[in-house]
């Protein structure tokens, strides 16, 4: 598929856990726009299954995992603007 | 464990961590309703000296003692009668009431008109979770017709936004907790604005079956208030409550400068 618009940049995230604050919701992982992450299958010291990284390539930084979380357990920041060089 | 603990949220500095996470079922609303007040007073010119926290009683009455704001516990009944009076002794402040269905309308409603007609500078933000949880699923005013589970419910559920208009609102608006950047840019509205103003939160409560007891459910729930809602701006608000067959309206109906 062929770029139009050269020289666009796609803001590239880092994800942050913190699992033991996670009680296990997985608003996260259900309405991640990108499909980062995934459940873990190991449990936190509340006995939760927490959410993981699955792939951080593809982390766009939107933000939604850090807005909708009702327990301030995860969260996004900026890591590069990286250019897009083919689609 | 020690990689956790030197990490910390970016909204720690409005919470007191101690008490995080919180006593409500994983998954509820409320928490999703704190994150997003927390994000729009970040992102509005308030300082967070100048906001105050009222809360009253039930899951919604917790919210007071997360927030590191000036936070106030009120009894049953005169919620916003409380706010009305702090907020004529401090005129500078802001004031911010969390209230649920007993605050608002059971016990409250006579507050809610007085201090609606005067027009006094009061943010409600009300978290509507259709069914009465502590007290054994009992219905309130604004069950859907026939949804309850421990009693029927035989009459038609209230309006919220319609009584806010009539009452005086400056600003009402209706959201799900999921729809969190439009709740998020309404509340960076009210927060500058000079007037009543009635934001209603439709959040789902995990306990709404207490048959099955399905608490880890929440993401499914979420994705149903989701699913069965709609957003339209300006809609009449004489259309707006909640039939069982027809989507929940979403949006918002009433901004005056």
């Amino acid at each position: 598929m062929k770029v139009f618009a050269t020289g666009v940049k796609v803001a590239r995230g880092e994800v942050h856990i913190l699992k033991d604050m996670c009680k296990g919701c997985h608003f996260c992982v259900t309405y991640c726009p990108m499909d980062v992450l995934d459940i873990s299958t190991e449990f936190n010291t509340k006995g939760y299954h927490f959410p993981i990284v699955k792939n951080q390539d593809d982390c766009i930084n939107c933000g939604l995992c850090g807005m909708i979380c009702p327990d301030f357990a995860i969260w996004t920041t900026l890591k590069e603007q990286k250019e897009v060089v083919e689609l | 464990m020690l990689e956790n603990v030197e990490k910390s949220h970016p909204a720690d500095c409005f919470l007191y961590t101690d008490s995080v996470p919180s006593v409500w079922c994983p998954g509820c609303g409320i928490g999703t309703v704190i994150n997003t007040f927390i994000q729009a007073v970040e992102k509005s010119s308030f300082s967070s000296d100048k906001v105050c926290v009222v809360s009253g009683i039930g899951c919604t009455g917790k919210v007071a003692e997360y927030l590191k704001f000036n936070s106030f516990n009120r009894i049953d009944g005169n919620l916003i009668e409380y706010a009305a009076k702090l907020k004529l002794q401090n005129s500078d402040r802001k004031l911010v009431v969390f209230s649920n269905n007993a605050d608002f309308l059971v016990s409250g409603a006579k507050d809610l008109v007085e201090t609606g007609k005067k027009g006094i500078e009061l943010l409600i933000i009300h978290v509507n979770n259709i069914i009465y949880t502590i007290t054994e699923y009992k219905a309130i005013p604004t069950t859907p017709f026939m949804r309850a589970s421990a009693d029927k419910n035989l009459e038609l559920p209230f309006n919220i936004p319609h009584l806010a208009k009539e009452c005086g609102a400056t600003y009402v608006a209706r959201w799900t907790p999921l729809r969190a950047g439009w709740l998020m840019y309404s509340m960076i509205d009210t927060l500058s604005k000079r007037g009543f103003s009635v934001i209603e939160v439709i959040s789902p409560c995990l306990m709404y079956y207490p048959d099955s007891k399905r608490i880890g459910d929440a993401a499914e729930l979420m994705k149903f208030y989701d699913d069965n809602s709609v957003i339209k701006h300006d809609e009449p608000t004489e259309d707006l409550d909640i039939r069982v067959h027809d989507k929940i309206i979403l949006g918002k109906f009433v901004d005056k400068k």
